[in-house]
């Protein structure tokens, strides 16, 4: 039975108590006369930059309304956006992840675009990020961007090791190949370890990846039945179990830790990182030694992670047609082209893809990125946007970590992440 | 108007305004507290009866929270998580504090500098510490296996290791408490009158003696303060956990507060989350009040 | 301090042995600020290199300066400071009043009410934000300095010992002080405080700390980044995906100087005030 509680009363009786009280408030007001539009968003010093210029540009064209760019920590991020919309007191605008939009999108968090879109508006995006923002057919958030992994290598330690890279998709090595390789780096010496993959941080749905390249599966075709405990999930679970117990990646490294994977990269403890586009920035900056970027490892398949970011409006918003403009003009050709390009991220709009785009830093590299992204599996992108997906995903890294660290049997780990499943990601 | 009235008025006045004059005196408090503390005290008491996700609307599914309670193993790896931590953290740095006060406590040279430099790092905020604390205990490029390196001793896998991640914890908690119960020991020891150990001596007591029978049982209340204070300090770690290990490697440093941060944020189990903060909010009630039962009969709290 | 019947130079050789002691511990204390004092001078692009390095391998100054312009530093030492000084003016007037209310006076409900004070220490802050948000926000309070002063105006811990130290003031004071006709509020600001100057010192440097360090709840008031804390600052710098160790170690530090300073300040009262916690 089901029982909705007027929050409101209750509050109101609680806060009458204090009211009266108080009075005045230092500080800053955010109630203005202009149109004003609050957009919350994280991201390192490029982002933020990229972000800036569009507002700048949106200003412009419509004078009378200013944009407010709140750059919050990504560790707290949503539990700020969580506890504002409780409050009733959402920005207008949000940036979100994939993974996490199906959430806001189920709960009417994020507002229906639809009336805001012309027809056929979607068919301008790439068909994964398409379907990631659409909860059954209607669009919740417009994509902006997508983010995906390769394999940086450090050039000179693999020349010393007498190790080609693949220089193309279908040159990509195995998996076996892969742990050769990394088992030459680990007896040559030079580095600590011979790699180490980036899903710390609450990033564990990368893991997801290696499962669909090894043909296996999270969830049934259909969405409606777990399929980790097939024999695929479980021989994954004991592949990457085995770069922990084998000494092939740091054991910091596991999903739980807080390391960070690109600081060992540069500074040589580790030969080879599995990362994404938005780290060579920073490799840039910090790596002294050459260094490239080239295919992931397959199996029976290649597959890719979705990363990046779509924009949703919240039901807060007391101005949702502005707000709408505004994402739209985010997402246009122009500005998701100047955006990717400040931030090395990659773009979804199909025009862009077809076209090409050239990277001002580190163009070759990009390539490969860009190329991965094609690899992404459709299935893939329908599990993640599950709107449980935020729930079950720190439930899914505690089991993985317990078989990266602590010793969880392969099928143990994969009997508990279905518990899971059937708790979180199947029921209505 | 009438004499008689007004002066038994105020006289009645007069003797009334006293009475009210305490319950003046705290009740800026008193309003700031039921505001700020009990009112949403008593809103997560109701909270835990439902379900809530944040975004949407609570929906009620009675002691279902609590009884889920009982049958979670993650809820129970860090209760027990953080007794441990409270066990090793607790009488550790109020030893250490007391050695660090007495001998502090001498006429010592630069005795004021030194002292300071003990209580610098209580100073240094949460996050700083952790965010230092992260950086030194790292495995790979941290300065504590760089050191040990140079004296030949292995380097630890401090913050990857079930064995270790939680004694990592530990010391940089002591790292920051022990200047703290320095602190207040030190005060206690400056208090207490000399002629205690004039006439201990004179009866001929050996300096370990007079520890033990002058200085201990007159330490007590601050032993008390101090045991209260760090317990509920110990049991509200989070900042050092979400920075330097993120609750793992598996379960191993995953401590209450931090399970019911991320069951609120992260899994969005507002409701369940706080069901667990009323039933710590209780069981350090109950703890402190043990304490203060303890304590009543052996000191007069007037 | 214990009175001993040793020899003169065992006397000294046990004080050498115990500086040695102290001093060890100390460097052993003082390491992790070294350490943080080293990386912020150090070069940039030095921070990662394979061979750690416990020397400074630069004194880049420069840092400093850089990481106050690369983020709004300076606003927000503002920020932090205006916050920390008109709540250490709140909390401890009436922290001093209340624990002297609870100290001196027989009322209805006193015990009951200083235990409701006290377990308000225990209850931890997460699990409460969320309906604080909701309160300061109907207040009208919310990315504002009151939105996080008054949340927080009201400290057990000071009541706690404010209390403790004025149990030891005599009652005859106050007692003649009332035969003389002096109005409660007089004998409070006449006799008490003056009496209580060592434990407002306490309140001072702790309050200071507390409300300086607080992270949590300006996090959740605070929305505007132009309102942001030193803390809320540090732990953007630590970061989207990579950190800026030398902006974080240079703030980090910098971030310690208030706090570094008024405790030396009041350093003795500091010591004194304690003693006076009803510790005997």
């Amino acid at each position: 039975m089901t029982q909705f509680i007027n929050r409101r009363t209750i509050l109101k009786t609680g806060a009458g108590l204090g009211a009266g009280l108080v009075t005045g408030a230092l500080g800053m007001p955010a109630l203005a006369q202009e149109k004003q539009l609050t957009f919350a968003v994280w991201g390192g010093d490029s982002e933020v930059a990229g972000y800036r210029n569009v507002i700048a540009k949106f200003e412009s064209a419509n004078p009378g309304v200013k944009v407010k760019l709140d750059v919050m920590p990504f560790a707290q991020f949503y539990q700020q956006v969580d506890t504002r919309l409780a409050g009733r007191q959402a920005p207008d605008l949000f940036r979100v992840t994939y993974q996490q939009i199906g959430r806001y999108a189920s709960n009417k968090a994020a507002i229906d675009l639809t009336q805001y879109l012309e027809k056929d508006f979607g068919k301008g995006f790439t068909p994964a990020v398409w379907s990631a923002v659409n909860v059954k057919g209607t669009p919740y958030a417009l994509p902006h961007h997508t983010d995906t992994f390769a394999l940086f290598y450090n050039e000179e330690l693999l020349e010393k090791a007498n190790i080609a890279v693949p220089s193309s998709l279908d040159e990509a090595w195995t998996w076996a190949a892969f742990i050769d390789n990394a088992k030459k780096l680990k007896t040559q010496g030079g580095s600590s370890y011979p790699f180490a993959m980036s899903w710390q941080n609450g990033a564990v749905h990368r893991w997801m990846f290696y499962l669909y390249q090894h043909g296996g599966r999270l969830l049934s075709e259909d969405l409606t039945a777990s399929r980790i405990t097939e024999k695929a999930g479980i021989e994954t679970i004991a592949w990457t179990q085995s770069w922990f117990t084998e000494g092939l990646v740091p054991p910091s490294t596991s999903v739980k830790s807080a390391e960070k994977v690109q600081n060992l990269f540069a500074n040589g403890t580790i030969a080879m990182m599995l990362n994404g586009n938005w780290q060579i920035p920073f490799v840039e900056q910090q790596m002294k030694a050459k260094w490239g970027v080239t295919y992931l490892p397959r199996d029976v398949a290649m597959a890719d992670d979705l990363g990046g970011t779509c924009v949703a409006v919240s039901r807060d918003s007391k101005t949702p047609e502005l707000a709408a403009e505004f994402v739209k003009f985010l997402v246009n050709e122009e500005n998701m082209r100047s955006f990717v390009n400040t931030a090395q991220l990659l773009p979804v709009r199909t025009s862009i893809v077809d076209k090409g785009i050239e990277f001002s830093l580190r163009p070759n590299e990009m390539k490969v990125f860009v190329e991965q992204t094609k690899t992404i599996p459709e299935h893939l992108v329908s599990t993640v946007i599950h709107p449980n997906w935020g729930r079950f995903n720190p439930k899914m890294a505690d089991e993985l970590d317990l078989a990266f660290t602590s010793g969880q049997s392969a099928e143990q780990t994969a009997e508990n992440i279905q518990a899971h499943i059937e708790r979180l990601l199947l029921r209505a | 108007m009438n004499e008689t009235a007004t002066s038994r008025f105020s006289g009645w006045w007069a003797s009334f305004r006293p009475r009210l004059t305490p319950y003046l005196f705290i009740a800026p408090n008193l309003v700031l507290f039921s505001v700020f503390i009990f009112f949403p005290l008593l809103y997560a008491a109701f909270i835990s009866v439902h379900e809530w996700s944040l975004i949407d609307e609570p929906f009620y599914i009675g002691a279902e929270n609590y009884t889920r309670l009982l049958t979670d193993y993650q809820f129970w790896q860090a209760m027990k998580n953080t007794v441990i931590y409270s066990v090793a953290t607790v009488p550790t740095s109020l030893a250490i504090g007391l050695l660090l006060a007495v001998g502090l406590n001498r006429d010592l040279y630069a005795r004021t500098f030194l002292r300071s430099i003990y209580f610098l790092p209580v100073v240094v905020s949460s996050v700083a510490t952790a965010i230092i604390a992260a950086w030194l205990f790292n495995d790979h490029y941290g300065v504590i296996n760089a050191l040990l390196k140079l004296v030949g001793i292995q380097p630890v896998a401090w913050l990857s290791t079930t064995s270790w991640a939680l004694p990592s914890i530990i010391i940089t908690t002591l790292w920051t408490r022990v200047g703290f119960c320095m602190v207040v020991y030190l005060a206690a020891l400056q208090s207490i009158s000399p002629t205690y150990y004039e006439a201990a001596s004179i009866d001929g007591a050996t300096r370990l003696q007079q520890f033990r029978h002058v200085t201990w049982p007159l330490l007590r209340p601050t032993t008390f303060l101090l045991l209260i204070l760090n317990v509920i300090h110990s049991f509200q770690v989070f900042d050092l956990i979400f920075v330097m290990t993120g609750g793992g490697p598996g379960f191993s440093t995953t401590m209450i507060v931090q399970y019911i941060y991320q069951s609120a944020f992260a899994t969005s189990e507002m409701g369940y989350a706080s069901a667990m903060g009323i039933v710590l909010f209780l069981l350090i009630l109950l703890f402190t009040l043990l304490q203060w039962r303890v304590n009543k009969r052996t000191e007069e709290f007037v | 301090m214990m009175v001993t019947t040793t020899t003169p130079t065992k006397k000294r050789l046990e004080t050498i042995g115990l500086w040695v002691l102290m001093a060890f511990g100390a460097v052993i204390m003082i390491f992790p600020i070294y350490w943080m004092f080293v990386t912020a001078v150090r070069p940039k692009d030095q921070i990662f290199i394979p061979d750690v390095n416990l020397m400074p391998t630069g004194w880049v100054w420069q840092n400093f300066a850089d990481a106050l312009a690369h983020m709004p530093f300076l606003h927000w030492f503002w920020n932090s400071t205006v916050i920390a000084v008109v709540a250490v003016a709140i909390t401890v007037t009436i922290n001093l009043l209340c624990g002297y209310a609870f100290a001196k006076f027989r009322f209805a409900g006193r015990d009951v009410l200083f235990l409701a004070v006290l377990s308000a220490l225990m209850i931890p802050v997460q699990v409460i934000i969320v309906p604080l948000f909701f309160v300061v926000s109907e207040l009208g309070l919310l990315n504002s300095y009151w939105g996080v002063i008054l949340p927080r105006a009201a400290e057990a811990f000071g009541i706690f010992m404010v209390r403790q130290f004025m149990v030891s003031i005599p009652d005859e004071l106050i007692e003649a002080a009332r035969l003389d006709g002096a109005s409660e509020l007089t004998i409070f600001r006449k006799i008490v405080l003056p009496l209580s100057k060592p434990i407002i010192a306490v309140l001072i440097i702790f309050t200071f700390m507390w409300r300086w360090n607080d992270f949590v709840m300006p996090l959740v008031m605070l929305t505007d980044q132009e309102m942001y804390t030193v803390q809320l600052g540090l732990n953007l710098l630590k970061g989207q995906y990579n950190t800026e160790w030398t902006d974080i170690m240079s703030i980090a530090l910098l971030s310690l100087v208030p706090m570094l300073v008024i405790f030396v300040f009041f350093q003795r009262q500091l010591i004194q005030g304690i003693a006076g916690t009803g510790l005997k």
